[in-house]
């Protein structure tokens, strides 16, 4: 279809992560990263540590006491950890923006991004197991994709909103069908191209459709349940709204019961309510 | 002037000119009440239908439909509206597609608010719930009028 072509050449007008924070992700692979290293590589980058901190000091990330620089924050949180604020705060600028395609509201994209990572990682709190340590990050990139779609759905959202509303298809679909590409493949196309890890890339591709996904992937369950909870609050929601199916088998595998989607959804609020109050774009609410 | 009501919040006022906006309804209820004739008006955005032993839930009232909407109809009788005169107006309620019963909060949501209204002989003036779209609902403080903001379109409940 020429429209996908059109659709996939956008992918590279994205801007790539920068070279600092793809070398600052390097680095935290290895848990015992040299901070010397690590230090001088952010300083190229201005503003990043600082916001790596605050977003550190965060209930949600928070350690029992202060975190006051990188050190400490490898340290108490972990170099995993560190490297998943990293990245929030470097893709916050490219994900602030306002999609009118979406009918989304400049920080409603990040603010939904925040609540699919968070949520997802409640989700296994909730169940008593771990979430998989790309869970986080694969969860706030999961609708990455709807920057580049936007501009494209923006002139046929006639078309798609018919579809959805008298063929009752979901929301990716009737993008498929109308555009020739829906925001979950486009973002896994558009982190691919940023040499993200494939476990992410995989996520990110399949979470509106786990069950096409060849093995089990806990990943990829919790976010597509985190996604759902995400959007039965509200939080940054677009014209797609709810109109995404919940996949039984999924819901079954992991065990979720009512109560503890309630719970998730409740401890959801007050934790990206707090995140986006330190992301220097968001402070405002919209 | 307008007064954002946020996720698990209300708010009641008298004050002329204001609008209560509230965005993001998903499977959250949202009621407006008003009293044309004393102009009080409150609008509230219920999360979840009952406390049902949340800590977090029980703290804030204004969480839950069963603890927030009678809670925000006393403090509108506190600022002299009267009961005979209450207009209601519900929205929200969304459910995911092809929703399963885990992730139906949107229906307990509306379940929970019919049977508390029935129960307290209130019955809804309009209502806009359902569906898996979101919703943004405005209370026009001066005229009463509510307003619905879905999919790009505008509409009055």
């Amino acid at each position: 279809m020429i429209k996908r072509k059109i659709i996939l050449s956008q992918i590279t007008r994205v801007p790539v992560l920068s070279s600092a924070v793809q070398e600052g992700m390097r680095l935290l692979r290895d848990p015992q990263v040299d901070m010397g290293n690590l230090a001088k590589v952010l300083q190229h980058d201005p503003g990043i540590t600082a916001n790596i901190l605050r977003l550190a000091n965060t209930p949600y990330f928070g350690s029992m006491s202060r975190v006051n620089n990188l050190r400490d924050a490898v340290v108490r949180l972990g170099a995993k950890r560190v490297s998943q604020l990293l990245l929030t705060v470097a893709v916050t600028p490219r994900i602030s923006g306002d999609l009118e395609g979406y009918d989304q509201a400049p920080c409603t994209l990040l603010e939904q991004s925040l609540a699919i990572a968070v949520a997802s990682e409640l989700v296994a709190a909730e169940l008593g197991i771990d979430a998989p340590s790309h869970t986080f990050t694969a969860g706030l990139l999961a609708n990455i994709g709807k920057i580049v779609l936007s501009q494209f759905l923006d002139n046929e959202y006639e078309q798609v909103n018919t579809l959805v509303e008298s063929e009752n298809v979901s929301f990716e679909e009737a993008e498929r069908r109308v555009l020739g590409a829906d925001h979950a493949e486009i973002g896994a196309e558009l982190l691919a191209s940023w040499n993200l890890p494939e476990e992410i890339v995989r996520v990110v591709r399949l979470f509106r459709d786990p069950e096409s996904c060849p093995e089990r992937d806990v990943a990829l369950d919790l976010v597509h349940v985190g996604s759902a909870a995400a959007a039965m609050t509200g939080i940054g929601q677009g014209l797609d709204g709810m109109q995404y199916p919940v996949s039984e088998a999924v819901v079954e595998r992991l065990g979720l019961t009512e109560n503890q989607v309630q719970e998730v959804m409740v401890k959801l609020l007050e934790h990206v309510a707090k995140l986006k109050e330190v992301l220097p774009k968001c402070e405002k609410t919209i | 002037m307008r007064i954002n009501v946020g996720i698990s919040e209300m708010r009641v006022t008298k004050q002329p000119g204001v609008i209560l906006v509230t965005h993001s309804l998903g499977s959250c209820m949202g009621l407006a009440a008003y009293d044309p004739v004393f102009k009080v008006a409150g609008l509230i955005h219920c999360l979840l239908p009952k406390p049902s032993g949340s800590k977090k839930a029980s703290a804030n009232p204004a969480m839950c439909v069963s603890t927030g909407v009678p809670a925000m109809i006393r403090e509108m009788y506190a600022m002299g509206a009267q009961r005979q005169n209450l207009i209601l107006k519900a929205a929200g309620c969304s459910r995911m597609m092809n929703v399963l019963n885990q992730f139906n909060t949107g229906l307990r949501n509306q379940e929970t608010l019919l049977a508390l209204l029935e129960h307290n002989g209130l019955k809804l003036a309009a209502s806009e719930m359902g569906g898996s779209v979101p919703r943004t609902m405005y209370l026009l403080v001066d005229a009463g009028r509510v307003l619905i903001r879905s999919k790009r379109e505008e509409r009055e409940l």
